[in-house]
């Protein structure tokens, strides 16, 4: 039995029964899209369109739409790609770590999390594909039995690793979504009135009948599952880490990367995740579901991760230094003072002095400044992947062959693109499946009716 | 149904023979053995139904992937009757001569089905040695050029060769004078064919024009020794050499052979490495790789000229040049130049790039008083190599404009576009009556004449040049002409009524001299397949040049004041593209220039000091006027060793018709050149110059130009090296020794047989590119564009990398930018030192490309090298980030058969360069340096086919085989006695990035400047902060020394 202790504060605010939340979350699905769906769902669209052409022109012309050089052959390509996979991170952070922590409060964000996760890894995967000279052969570097004789993949490039892991994170990612939309999906097909949504919704609840053994077996695959995740939340962006880690390119070659990563990524993911619910809970009238004690949680979460990722900046200064390595001395001091410069202190000012602000109460409450300091965190994010990425690239050992990388249209186009792929797939989720799990929500309203969270709590014991 | 089976097969059949009913069953006389091939143990096809539907449905999707894939269809016809001696697939190999300047090197011509597609150099040429210039190797793209003329032409319309020549002798018979303009002209059998249309046409001159004119030189050996030749330099024999100005190992003269001379007096292993100082009014190829180097300005050559022969006539004992009041100028170098020329007597050697009669006269006093005649100046093995009669020329543009020459006849000479004063000119030629051009394409020249009578490219033609004194470098032809074109020798004997072949006439003409008329079949033939008939060399005379040059003190003194403080401007050629004849050649257009690395342009070298003063930096535009016209928005660059107030500028660019290639390229700065002195001038001191609106950026292929302090060139004195061979390299053999400790997380890769390895000797690379167009001859590197390189990514798969060296007030050496680029450190920009690095892909045994790559397209061969799989390549460029050395160069665009990138891979002739055993890479792959691997094939398949193992020298990479200083040595290093593996165990060795342990391919050998000062002093100190295990080695390894 689950005792929530009267003095805490209510993680659901509003007194909402039940009934309500069912009504509250089931609104836009059931009903025909607000106003402001449609504007925002719009404008995505045309930023997909944007995503489209520009992809497209550069699968025809050649990855010389693109700005890069013989000196820095990666630059916005794999800084969206890290960026969009660092983004994913905190979904399955607050979906799978904080399960098995027990914090009741992510029952409200995880849904949305979760689908930011497998959208940010469609965008990030996006870039894997158009990153490559030749996106019609993306299939080799996956070890497929082949015609073409000894023809296998090297085990030793992280490159690899990669696919391993990036596929893995999305497809662990959509099932533990999935399985964790059928209750819900089961109670949108239960108060479906048209054959259609009846039939469709049917079919992907797959069944559910809410009995105490479905409901059972629920909760054991959804502890495994939060199992399998949590180690994925600290292994997929250290393997993305040692794309850089691995090879011997000063600024990259560093064995802090893994945690560094990792850190980051979950600072931007719930950068990422605080502008996506801020929005929601305007729009949406979520305010009871997501409270102004979910922001706090989140933001100090910000706080301590940037705060890490500072620490990483510093340390790596430090370890260059230390090394007695002049190129990788150089690559440090080329960060800071060379012709990217103001790359670098962007991501200073983003990473590590913006989120200080969250010592202050008021900062970590007020929504609007909240929604600002979510934007400055991702602008900040992006940063670092650019400023590893292009500013150790652009000058390495020999002098001779030092460039500089300018994007083109075309890049900025497929950056921006990105976003619009990212909010069109939101923004179909938000119209068409629950953003608010509330199958979990409803076991931590505060209500007297303590018989209807019974089976439910049972359940979670008797997982245990 | 059998019944009515009237016909059988045999009496078997008939008699219904059961054992042959059994057969006739079976489609086939003997079952196929599919159960012995399948068989059970080895889990075969009869085993069951699963196994079977497994194979089906392998079969079935392995069927349907096949299909989906429609390759288009391309069809080649094969030889219907195999030609003598062409066999598909192997190459055939004619000695000829390359025409693409007047030095005449000697050249292989490789051939693929009848399609020359490579120049090689000669080795067997006791001249040239086997070594062809960057111009030379891109000559070759020249024959397949689409903008030349494609057939004869009257006034702009096609016609043919009969209805052409009988116009033309129609005209020239009513001519009241004829002048013929040409080139250096020195085939014996070319000059006779002139004479014959001389004699035909009395009223003929023939003038000898060059667009860089240096005529003084032939001129002043007329009168101080009376011969008028070039006389040949001997850079092998001088132990001491100065020059003024001649840029001889980029663009003067003759370029290879003289580089292959210097080079081999600079192996500081063998003794007396030569010593080498420039004085010279932009930095030269050369200069850059001289051991002293002293900026001057183009007015003040003369003065010191002067100088230095009043220096060395007083050591000779020698009466000076009169008095010459004082000059400002730092004479104490020359002072100590003349007492290092005089202690080398007789093995010194000073040559001028002027062609200002006065400057090449005291040159040749110089030479004199030192004894050189006779020995570094050789006046009886001279060189035909360089006519140019300026005065001749000047005339004809007078007489042109007065009418009395009514008949001019231009071969293969675009005067419209070099000469000063081509409006001039340009007004003379549309008086004249009759105007023959045989220029290969519709050029400045061309476009005013009525008779276009196309000459053959060199590699279609014969000929019988005369280089050198007694050298006769013959050319055949390797290909039928591409276009309806003619060899002009053959044009002139038809207007002067002889028809025989130009072939047969070569031939008549070597009768009786090669051999007798007997031998003569066989003479000819030997001299053909070596390529040249030499005779036995002379031996030099000495000569005293017996001269009153008195009278060139005032002139020298009043140039040098009169200009003491103005602007000059200061003309020179570029490698590659050189008088601008070469403009329409995209390999040499994209060919950095050695010293700026910029590409497809030219730009004005300016000071930093006078950039500063002007208010200008690089990529601003200035407008510069003189007395011909002014010069509009020229963009500038800042160039390190520019002397001060002296603006150096390229000729060869701004054409404005000759090809698509050719025009709007750059500035044509000729008009700023002026006739003085019976010579033209290539430096003119009045001028003015403004600052223009807007910017351009050059195409550089480097835009960073200092080593920033890294360890990345290792370089010594000589006298350091001479204590201690190790000198400056210490580091690398500390790393030696602690090799054995150094941890790798790689296996050793299994090396059994061969082991390709590359030496490269810093201190002969002089960074002349001829190995960069060779690399892009032999391995299809595309063309990209100005565009393109302005984006980083030329596609060279060897670069040379060229790094400068500055000195503070306190003569401390500076390569970081931060310390030049700061006032306070006073760095002196006009003197600066200069190293050339060629980079390839160094084939690493622990090669960090290798490992990253996901797809395995690139992956290390059992002969170490470092094999890149186009197919198999995804694109990730993974490995070109991972590459320390930025040798990797990917297909952002599919260069060839693509508007954007109208070069020759654009059209049909253009493609016919192309090497056939080197694919052309598609896009979205990596390319890089494959250490030639077809030609390792090859080389491996003939020692197989002669059934010995492969020797060293057996094959060469193309880079290596033109290299004209020899700095580049392939070979395997697992044989001992290869030149290769002597070079790994030269002390002078190093790897670049040593400490990294990617255990590459390629060892470079420290550079040794024959300099007093100390360079490795220097170094010890740059390398301060490296860790102390290495300073221990390094103080323990200079105690035993």
């Amino acid at each position: 039995m689950s005792y929530e202790s009267p003095i805490r504060d209510q993680l659901v605010t509003g007194g909402k029964t039940y009934r309500d939340v069912t009504r509250d979350v089931t609104r836009p699905l059931e009903n025909a899209p607000s106003k402001s769906w449609w504007i925002g769902f719009s404008i995505s669209t045309l930023v997909l369109a944007l995503w489209i052409g520009a992809t497209t022109y550069t699968v025809f012309v050649g990855l010389g739409a693109w700005g890069l050089n013989k000196t820095v052959g990666w630059a916005f390509d794999i800084t969206n790609f890290v960026f969009w996979v660092g983004i994913g991170h905190a979904g399955t952070l607050i979906s799978a770590v904080l399960l098995l922590f027990r914090q009741k409060w992510r029952m409200s964000i995880n849904r949305s999390a979760e689908a930011m996760t497998i959208f940010a890894v469609i965008c990030a995967a996006s870039f894997i594909l158009s990153h490559m000279g030749r996106p019609w052969v993306a299939y080799w570097p996956i070890p497929l039995p082949n015609a073409f004789g000894t023809l296998w993949v090297n085990f030793n490039s992280p490159l690899v690793w990669d696919v391993f892991a990036i596929s893995t994170y999305f497809s662990v990612s959509l099932v533990f979504w999935y399985i964790g939309l059928i209750p819900d999906i089961a109670t949108v097909r239960d108060r479906a009135v048209s054959k259609a949504r009846k039939f469709w919704y049917g079919f992907f609840a797959m069944g559910w009948n809410g009995s105490t053994k479905t409901w059972h077996r629920y909760e054991v695959i959804s502890l495994i599952l939060a199992g399998i995740s949590t180690p994925l939340v600290l292994s997929v962006h250290s393997i993305v880490s040692m794309d850089f880690a691995t090879s011997l390119v000063p600024g990259w070659h560093t064995t802090i990367f893994p945690p560094y990563f990792v850190a980051g990524a979950i600072f931007s993911g719930f950068g990422m995740v605080l502008t996506l619910l801020i929005i929601a809970r305007e729009v949406m009238n979520y305010k009871d579901y997501i409270t102004e004690a979910h922001l706090d949680a989140m933001t100090k979460i910000v706080m301590v991760t940037g705060t890490m990722v500072g620490m990483a900046y510093i340390t790596e200064f430090f370890v260059a230094a230390y090394s007695g390595v002049e190129y990788e001395q150089y690559a440090f001091l080329n960060r800071a003072f060379g012709p990217y410069w103001w790359a670098y202190w962007t991501m200073m000012t983003c990473n590590l002095v913006a989120p200080q602000v969250f010592w202050f109460k008021w900062a970590r409450t007020t929504p609007w400044f909240i929604f600002i300091m979510s934007i400055i965190v991702n602008i900040g994010m992006w940063f670092e992947r650019f400023v590893i990425i292009v500013t150790s690239l652009h000058r390495d050992f020999l002098p001779s062959s030092w460039a500089m990388y300018t994007p083109t249209i075309t890049e900025v186009s497929i950056l921006i693109g990105s976003f619009g792929l990212f909010f069109f797939l939101y923004f179909l989720f938000c119209k068409f499946l629950p953003t608010i799990n509330m199958a979990e929500v409803k076991s931590i309203i505060p209500t007297h009716h303590e018989d209807h969270g019974h089976n439910h709590v049972k359940g979670e014991n008797h997982a245990n | 149904m059998e019944n009515k089976n009237n016909y059988w097969k045999g009496i078997e059949e008939l008699n219904k023979d059961p054992q042959f009913l059994q057969h006739k069953r079976n489609e086939f006389a003997e079952g196929i053995p599919l159960d012995d091939v399948f068989s059970e143990e080895d889990g075969g096809l009869n085993a069951n139904r699963r196994d079977f539907l497994k194979y089906f449905g392998f079969g079935i999707s392995a069927v349907a992937l096949a299909a989906c894939n429609k390759t288009p269809i391309k069809n080649a016809i094969p030889y219907i009757v195999k030609p003598e001696n062409i066999t598909p697939g192997i190459p055939n190999y004619y000695a000829s001569t390359c025409n693409a300047c007047a030095a005449n090197c000697s050249i292989l011509v490789k051939t693929r089905e009848g399609r020359p597609i490579k120049i090689e150099g000669n080795n067997d040429s006791p001249v040239f040695k086997g070594a062809v210039c960057a111009t030379g190797q891109g000559a070759l793209l020249g024959l397949y050029d689409n903008d030349r003329f494609h057939a004869p032409q009257i006034a702009g319309a096609e016609s043919t060769w009969e209805a052409i020549d009988a116009e033309i002798k129609n005209a020239l018979s009513s001519a009241a004078n004829i002048r013929l303009v040409t080139k250096t002209t020195n085939s014996p059998s070319g000059k006779k064919a002139i004479a014959e249309f001389t004699a035909k046409y009395p009223s003929t001159k023939h003038i000898q024009f060059e667009a860089f004119s240096l005529g003084s030189i032939a001129e002043s050996n007329q009168i101080a020794f009376g011969k008028n030749v070039i006389p040949g330099y001997r850079f092998d024999l001088a132990k001491v050499i100065v020059s003024f100005g001649a840029d001889f190992l980029g663009t003067w003269i003759s370029p290879t052979e003289y580089t292959k001379q210097w080079s081999s007096n600079r192996t500081p292993e063998k003794k007396g490495m030569s010593r080498h100082i420039q004085f010279e009014s932009h930095l030269s190829l050369t200069g850059s790789n001289a051991d002293v180097r002293y900026p001057i300005k183009p007015s003040s050559e003369g003065v010191y000229l002067i100088s230095l022969y009043n220096k060395v006539a007083a050591l000779a004992g020698a009466p000076s040049l009169g008095n010459m009041p004082t000059v400002e100028l730092p004479l104490n170098m020359i002072e100590i130049t003349a007492k290092e020329l005089w202690a080398a007597k007789g093995a010194s050697l000073v040559v001028s790039g002027s062609n200002n009669l006065d400057h090449q006269l005291l040159v040749n006093a110089i030479n004199s008083l030192l004894n050189n005649i006779g020995s570094t100046v050789d006046l009886d093995n001279y060189s035909n190599q360089h006519f140019s009669n300026d005065a001749a020329f000047e005339t004809l543009v007078s007489d042109l404009n007065s009418g009395s020459v009514d008949t001019v006849i231009f071969w293969d000479v675009n005067p419209v576009y070099a000469y000063y004063n081509s409006t001039k000119l340009v007004e003379g030629i549309k008086k004249a009556k009759t105007t023959i051009s045989s220029n290969s394409s519709l050029d400045e020249t061309s476009e005013l004449c009525k008779y276009h009578v196309p000459a053959n490219h060199f590699l279609e033609s014969w000929n019988d040049n005369e280089p050198k004194a007694g050298y006769f470098a013959l050319t055949q032809p390797t290909i039928s002409p591409v276009f309806n074109t003619r060899q002009m020798e053959e044009s002139l004997l038809r207007w002067a009524d002889n028809n025989t072949a130009y072939y047969d006439y070569i031939r008549s003409n070597w009768k009786g001299v090669l051999s007798n008329e007997a031998g003569f079949e066989d003479a000819w033939i030997k001299s053909l397949h070596d390529g040249f008939y030499m005779l036995p060399a002379k031996t030099a005379t000495a000569a005293k040049a017996n001269l009153d040059l008195s009278s060139t003190v005032n002139t020298a003194y009043s140039l040098y004041t009169a200009s003491k403080t103005n602007l000059e401007v200061r003309l020179y050629s570029k490698v590659g593209v050189r008088d601008g004849s070469h403009a329409n050649n995209p390999w040499l257009q994209e060919l950095p220039d050695p010293i700026s690395k910029v590409t497809w342009d030219n730009y004005a070298n300016i000071s930093k000091a006078t950039a500063d003063s002007i208010g200008v930096k690089d990529g601003d535009l200035i407008h510069i006027s003189s007395k011909a016209g002014k010069i509009e928005s020229i963009p500038v660059l800042v160039q390190p060793g520019q002397p001060n107030n002296t603006i150096a500028i390229a000729v060869g660019y701004g054409r404005t018709s000759g090809g698509r290639v050719a025009k709007n390229v750059g500035k044509n700065v000729y008009q700023l050149a002026a006739f003085m002195n019976k010579s033209v001038q290539f430096s003119n001191a009045s001028i003015t110059i403004e600052k223009a609106e807007g910017n351009y950026e050059l195409a550089q292929t480097q835009t960073h130009h200092t080593i920033e302090g890294r360890a990345l060139i290792k370089e010594a004195s000589l006298n350091e090296y001479l204590k201690d061979a190790k000198a400056g390299n210490h580091d690398h053999h500390a790393i030696l020794k602690e090799n054995g400790n150094l941890l790798t997380l790689w296996g050793e890769h299994d090396s059994k047989g061969h082991k390709w390895t590359m030496a490269v000797d810093l201190n002969k690379c002089t960074g002349c590119g001829a190995c960069v167009v060779a690399c892009n001859a032999e391995n299809n590197v595309p063309v990209v564009g100005r565009a393109e390189v302005l984006k980083r990514r030329e596609m060279h798969w060897i670069r040379i990398d060229r790094y400068y060296r500055f000195r503070n007030k306190e003569n401390n050496n500076i390569s970081k930018e931060k310390e030049y680029n700061n006032p306070e450190t006073g760095v002196d920009f006009e003197n600066v030192s200069v190293v050339h690095q060629p980079l390839m892909c160094q084939h690493c045994g622990h090669a960090p490309c290798e490992t990253v790559c996901p797809v395995l397209a690139t992956v290390h061969s059992s002969e170490g090298l470092n094999h890149m799989a186009y197919n198999r390549c995804v694109g990730t460029r993974y490995c070109a980030n991972n590459c320390p050395y930025k040798v990797r160069r990917f297909n952002w665009f599919k260069y060839r058969e693509n508007d954007q990138f109208d070069f020759n891979f654009n059209n049909d002739l253009g493609r016919m360069v192309i090497n056939p055993d080197v694919t052309v890479r598609s896009r979205g792959v990596m390319e890089k340096c494959s250490f030639c691997v077809q030609r390792i094939q090859a080389g491996k398949l003939t020692a197989k086919l002669e059934n010995r193992t492969i020797k060293d020298g057996d094959v060469k990479t193309a880079c290596q085989q033109t290299c004209p200083a020899d700095a580049i040595v392939f070979g395997d290093i697992h044989d001992p006695e290869s030149n290769v593996a002597k070079h790994f165990q030269n002390e002078r060795g190093f790897f670049l990035l040593d400490e990294y342990n990617v255990q590459p391919s390629v060892t470079y050998l420290t550079k040794i400047r024959n300099v007093d000062e100390n360079l490795v002093a220097e170094e010890h100190h740059a390398a301060k902060h490296k860790n102390e295990a290495t300073q221990e080695s390094h103080q323990h390894s200079e105690s035993k020394s």
